[in-house]
């Protein structure tokens, strides 16, 4: 049994020459296990393979030629969500982020996809990373619900019947307004107030984010407005190469990269500013990711060393405008691309609490992943819908009146499987809502606060 | 024998994606926290209650399947080895808290709760689970149950045995059962007392009904720099012999210090030569005037900083130093070896001492963790694959645990005999101590399915050793003997 | 040795003359009865007659004492009594105080029997304190398990097999235990309670982590003892006052001591009573005490008790009654315990009729027993009729 079918040659790595994950770091694993109740998909399934711990083993296997990348080993790799919570965990520092960058393109490369795994990918990047096909899609989206075709198609039982991750695809698709879907967010607002550090801020409007969540980025310009920020909001609008590079298809991802950096420069900002945890952490990221194009090294670094995420910027500037109470129960959820990627833990906390009256509420398990991921909740659509299910009822435990969360993928995964009953943010609309002292939710938007 | 019949009706009792054949997945599963030891199960396993574990072994007894437990894998000394053509069943899927009972101070658990969710669970309560080995994040108390788990307060609180009630066991043979009671004092032999630690060899642990404590009133932590392993050495002997009882004693050397720095940062300084670590918990007065006493001995001593945790965070960070000591070594070392030996207080001065001299000699560094205030000494021995070290600190680490025993302690407090330390069994039991051991298992386990090769040595694990297996010619004349 | 009637009686004073004497009448004298002190002679059920008796009262004295380690080995014929003063010379005692000790009962006996008392609260009972333990086996094999170190995993814990084994697997030749410090001071704190009451105030000082030594309920009083410090002593009995909501009699030394003795007397019993151990869950134990209270009065039978209720270990003394009426009162008991979870024993079987059944309702792990039994004294040497009917 323990026999592969297509031996390997022992000896002779299973990976090919490109970037292949490097031997040190995959010695820096101790097999101690530390990661694995912080990992997803080990915390569902409970197999050693689908944790950090058992795919850097098979990693290790096959760099040492004795398995070869095959589909048994793909889909253990393409099963990782890439939260990076056990990054977090690891007292042995080992760069498991580094390690499963490198082995995702090797298996895009070396392992061939089935036909419809290859269609429905592809599908997803034609789609997500460009903000006009995304905004045509989602009008078709407002004409599904408008029109009663999805509660007709519920009803008929079409739905319950279509392949799981068209199902995810379906279920995830977020109640955009028409309102939402036709504001364009200004190019460049001045800032409201006088601030010491008068800063140029740049903000990187996002893909999926401008589409489904234009009132985040309002919110983030009032707020950066407010505390004396000047803003830019580049309007090349395009995506920043996250989603390709978690999922491993890596030349996409640097072009993608490379164009971002291009279209920051022209504005001589001192920060770069997201508030989206996936974007930030790959623009973070430039400056690794372009190492090796002598054109675009030390500019990514310095483009990289200049992001912020919103929160973490906040959190930097001393509060300029004043803060209007909001006597408000907030869950907080960790997004992993910021918690994890960009250990930004207590500093949307601190933001958050600057508010007067507002209280944020622990929930339990708050290092594991929503399922949301990036494009994961697509592709692996029955492991995200348990870490999903499992995110609500811990967020529901903690009995929120309002659900905060700083990455656009969170808000849509949380959306899906909390309900209607519980609103969902982002945390810097809390903070837009406290200084113009109005109440935060969409719905009731124009209704005071009763204690203005 | 395993085979595809077999593997068919395993796939009947716990549906096909609970049995685990690709051969790459499996691969996954031929070693625990000990790498040193590589063996590919034949099967994986993976029941989600208590009475498919039951079905699951009744199939091997019945085919003659050997088949091995595992938890979270954690353990270090290879006691969740798999057997090659056979079957490891894994508890992860077992991971229900069934129940906590505030007033009786108890809870029922399944055995892939990890040892920190028992506590976690049991805190709305003002209760916890006392035994807190390291790894208490990532174990499972089916683990500590198999290993007789113990953690840095187990000097005041004492180990895993002194802290479960029952424990429904699958025997080896498929049945499955209760040892110990929910009321105290059952009558016969404590069964449940020799269940724990017996290494997965007598049966799995398939629910588990710990003790919990009600949390400390208060408690005191501080952190005391030496310029020598002795003078922190002569400080513990002194706060042992005040009559007072930590709830821990620990103690790092310089090169575990450099590692954790390395690591998560802590705060220790790396210009101390030892760090003891001393936490005392209990009712506020017996806390505060035992702390003031403590504080007194350590600047006796002439420790050179006294850090007093200023509140409870700094006491986490303190003591996620510690606890991340094992795998931040990784920082200062390519790799390395956790022995896990135990001396007599009195001799743990003589025990480092005479590490340093094995050490030098074999050319390889040691850092020494260790929990002092019970003589449980944690030697790693630092080393480089690469360099071609591996058979120079293999046998490095062989010595210190023997060490130990010639110095009246043993060859493991809290890590277990497992793979790693069988053949080792002879310098500290003599043949007929292994064999009256040997007559347990065979008790429980007839026909040797149940994790077969650990705790005890076999000639083909072991090789043919002569002597200790045999009694002496004038042994057998009852000339001399063995006392 | 000597011949008493039929039986051979020995006193071997050595681990080595222990196994000599063992391996030697293996053939000649098939059936062994080990004895101690005989405190417990009347305890359990009846011995079988035996061929043999090893009187273990010449196996006696420290082996090993390095007060330092704070560790000991005795051989196993040691009264605990003696040990104790030894040990007090360098404040330092065993944590285990079954009243049966003072009596004179030997460690090896304390263990056969899976005796405990009061400071079973806080310590546990001697098989929470035995770190190592050597035996002889019925065909003379001498075998070793744990150590002189209290932090040990190394081998299976033979010695766990004795705890409660009465003398039918093999003999206890030394034991090593782990030893705690005197405390500097120690307190009872006296509160006129009912058992139910005593349940409660319990939980109460157990949740607020003063950390009681000892918390026994026994006619109609709850004794609080504290142990430690001078000033963290009288803090605590002062915070254990305060919730139970009254201030109590704070005793010591020779009037605490006077306190503790109806404890003593109801655990031992007096030649002609009849003894019986309950376990229950801490919570439920008030239930069965009352249950036992209104039974006594429906059998004819006059009782007291005494119990350690955050432990939830009772004794039940039958000091008045026929032989009949203590054997209806046991299993009219019995029947109610066993909708409670509760375990009922015969300790002191003197006084009921000739063949009760001193178990009760077998627990799942007798064939396990057997097995075991069976492998380690395959010629059913040892212990006849102590553990019947389960062996």
């Amino acid at each position: 049994m323990s026999e592969t079918t297509d031996p390997p040659q022992p000896g002779t790595s299973s990976f090919d020459d490109h970037h292949p994950p490097a031997r040190n770091l995959l010695d820096d694993c101790v097999h101690c296990g530390f990661c694995l109740p912080t990992c997803p998909t080990y915390v569902v399934t409970g197999e050693e393979m689908e944790s950090p711990r058992g795919r850097i083993y098979l990693m290790d296997l096959a760099a040492k030629g004795e398995i070869p990348l095959n589909d048994a080993f793909g889909s253990r790799i393409d099963s990782c969500l890439g939260c990076l919570a056990c990054t977090t965990a690891c007292p042995s520092g080992v760069q498991y982020d580094k390690l499963i960058e490198a082995v995702r393109p090797q298996l895009e490369r070396n392992v061939p996809r089935t036909p419809t795994d290859r269609f429905f990918r592809a599908a997803i990047f034609h789609l997500f990373p460009h903000p006009g096909r995304l905004r045509l899609a989602a009008l078709g989206g407002i004409a599904y619900r408008a029109l009663g075709i999805r509660a007709l198609l519920h009803r008929l039982g079409v739905i319950r019947r279509l392949p799981a991750r068209l199902r995810a695809l379906e279920a995830l698709l977020p109640p955009v307004t028409l309102r939402d879907l036709l504001r364009r967010t200004p190019s460049h607002v001045p800032a409201a107030a006088a601030a010491p550090a008068g800063l140029r801020v740049g903000l990187l409007a996002g893909c999926a984010q401008r589409v489904f969540f234009g009132d985040v980025n309002a919110a983030t310009i009032r707020v950066l407005a407010a505390e004396g920020c000047e803003v830019y909001v580049p309007r090349d609008g395009q995506c920043c190469g996250a989603l390709s590079m978690h999922a491993g298809r890596e030349d996409d991802g640097l072009e993608r990269a490379r164009r971002t950096i291009d279209m920051f420069e022209r504005h001589d900002l001192d920060i770069v500013v997201t508030n989206v945890a996936g974007c930030g952490s790959t623009l973070k990221e430039y400056g690794a990711l372009l190492a090796d194009d002598p054109d675009y090294r030390e500019r990514a670094a310095a483009f990289s060393a200049r992001t912020r995420d919103i929160s973490e910027l906040l959190a930097e500037l001393p509060p300029l405008a004043t803060r209007h109470p909001l006597p408000l129960r907030v869950a907080y959820h960790d997004a992993c691309h910021l918690a994890n990627a960009q250990r930004i833990r207590s500093q949307p906390r601190e933001v958050l609490r600057a508010i007067p009256d507002l209280e944020v509420a622990d929930i339990a398990e708050a290092e594991i992943c929503c399922g949301s991921a990036g494009i994961y909740n697509l592709v692996q659509p029955e492991k995200a819908e348990e870490l999903g299910r499992r995110k609500a009822a811990s967020l529901h435990a903690a009995r929120p009146e309002v659900i905060a969360t700083a990455n656009a993928g969170c808000l849509l995964q949380i959306r899906r499987h909390i309900g209607e009953d519980v609103p969902l943010v982002h945390p810097v609309q809390l903070v837009d809502a406290s200084i113009r002292g109005v109440h935060p939710f969409r719905d009731s938007a124009k209704r005071r606060l009763p204690h203005d | 024998m395993l085979t595809t019949t077999t593997i068919t009706e395993f796939e009947e009792v716990l549906g096909t994606e609970a049995v685990v054949t690709d051969p790459v997945a499996l691969r996954s599963y031929e070693c625990d926290g000990l790498t040193g030891y590589r063996v590919t199960p034949a099967l994986v396993l993976l029941p989600s209650t208590a009475e498919e574990v039951a079905a699951c072994v009744s199939v091997c007894a019945r085919e003659d399947i050997p088949f091995v437990a595992r938890g979270a894998g954690t353990g270090l000394s290879g006691g969740a080895l798999p057997v090659a053509q056979g079957v490891v069943i894994s508890v992860q899927r077992l991971r229900r808290v069934l129940s906590i009972d505030p007033d009786n101070r108890r809870a029922v658990v399944e055995p892939g709760v990890t040892n920190a969710d028992i506590s976690r669970a049991a805190a709305p309560y003002g209760l916890y689970f006392a035994p807190d080995p390291s790894s208490g994040q990532v174990c499972t108390i089916g683990g500590n149950v198999a290993e007789n788990s113990g953690g840095a307060h187990c000097l005041k609180y004492g180990f895993t045995v002194h802290h479960i009630h029952a424990v429904d066991v699958v025997l080896p043979d498929g049945t499955l059962t209760r040892l110990g009671s929910h009321a105290p004092h059952q009558a016969g032999y404590d069964l449940l007392g020799a269940f724990i630690g017996s290494e997965g060899t007598l049966g799995i642990a398939v629910r588990i009904e710990v003790r919990l404590l009600p949390r400390p009133a208060a408690w005191r932590t501080l952190v005391a720099d030496f310029d020598s392993l002795e003078a922190a050495g002569d400080t513990v002997t002194d706060i042992i012999a005040a009559g007072i009882v930590p709830a821990a004693i620990e103690m790092m050397d310089s090169l575990s210090i450099e590692a954790v720095e390395a690591a998560v940062a802590a705060g220790y300084h790396r210009d101390a030569r030892a760090a003891l670590i001393v936490e005392l918990d209990g009712p506020h007065q017996e806390v505060a005037s035992q702390f003031a006493e403590i504080q007194r001995l350590c600047r006796d001593h002439g420790c050179t900083h006294l850090r007093v945790a200023a509140d409870a965070d700094e006491r986490a960070v303190i003591w996620k130093g510690r606890k991340a000591a094992f795998a931040a070594v990784g920082r200062i070392s390519p790799d390395y070896l956790v022995q896990d030996g135990v001396v007599p207080r009195t001799r743990l001065a003589e025990a480092l001492t005479r590490i340093a001299r094995l050490a030098d000699a074999a050319g390889l560094r040691v850092a020494n963790v260790f929990h002092a205030g019970d003589g449980n000494l944690h030697p790693l021995v630092l080393y480089s694959e690469a360099a071609g070290q591996h058979d120079r600190a293999e046998h490095l680490s062989t010595s210190i645990a023997e060490l130990c025993v010639e110095l009246g302690g043993s060859l493991s407090g809290e890590h277990g005999i497992g793979t790693d330390k069988a053949c080792s069994m002879p310098r500290q039991f003599d043949a007929d101590s292994l064999a009256t051991m040997r007559r347990l298992r065979t008790a429980f386990d007839p026909h040797d399915l149940c994790n077969p090769g650990k705790v005890l040595p076999t000639p083909r694990l072991c090789g043919e050793r002569p002597g200790p297996y045999q009694p002496h010619p004038l042994e057998t004349a009852g000339v001399i003997e063995r006392m | 040795m000597a011949i008493s009637g039929t039986e051979l009686h020995t006193c071997p004073a050595t681990p080595a003359e222990l196994r000599t004497v063992l391996a030697d009448t293996v053939a000649d004298h098939p059936k062994v009865r080990i004895a101690g002190a005989g405190t417990a002679a009347e305890w359990a059920a009846p011995p079988a007659p035996a061929d043999l008796v090893v009187d273990t009262r010449a196996l006696r004295g420290i082996v090993r004492y390095n007060p330092a380690d704070m560790t000991v080995a005795v051989r196993a014929g040691t009264p605990l009594a003696d040990l104790r003063r030894e040990l007090a010379a360098q404040g330092q005692r065993i944590a285990f105080d079954a009243p049966r000790a003072d009596a004179g009962a030997t460690i090896g006996g304390l263990i056969a029997t899976a005796d405990a008392g009061p400071a079973q609260q806080a310590y546990g009972t001697l098989r929470d304190l035995v770190i190592g333990m050597t035996i002889v086996l019925a065909d003379g094999t001498v075998a070793r398990s744990g150590g002189h170190v209290i932090k040990n995993v190394a081998g299976y814990d033979l010695a766990k097999l004795f705890q409660g084994s009465l003398g039918t697997l093999g003999v206890m030749a030394e034991v090593v235990l782990r030893l705690h410090p005197l405390p500097r001071a120690g307190a009872t704190l006296r509160l006129a309670r009912t058992a139910a009451e005593a349940v409660a105030v319990g939980r109460r000082v157990m949740a607020g982590a003063l950390e009681p030594a000892a918390l026994e309920w026994c006619r109609n009083h709850l004794l609080v003892r504290f142990e430690g410090g001078q000033e963290g002593v009288e803090d605590r009995l002062s915070a254990a006052a305060r919730l139970a909501g009254a201030p109590g009699d704070v005793l010591r030394d020779e009037e605490e001591a006077a306190a503790w003795r109806p404890v003593h007397e109801v655990t031992l019993g007096r030649p002609g009573d009849t003894v019986l151990r309950i376990g229950t869950l801490p919570g439920r134990g008030s239930r069965l005490i009352e249950a036992a209270d209104a039974l006594a009065a429906r059998c004819a039978v006059e009782t007291d008790a005494t119990s350690s209720v955050g432990v939830g270990a009772h004794t039940v003394r039958l000091h008045t009654g026929d032989p009949a009426a203590r054997a209806r009162f046991l299993t009219t008991l019995r029947a109610e315990a066993a909708a409670l979870d509760a375990l009922v024993t015969v300790r002191r079987r003197e006084g009921l009729p000739d063949g009760t059944d001193v178990w009760g309702p077998p627990p799942p792990t007798v064939p396990l027993m057997r097995a075991v039994k069976q492998q380690f004294d395959p010629a059913d040497r040892f212990g006849a009729g102590r553990l019947a009917p389960w062996l």
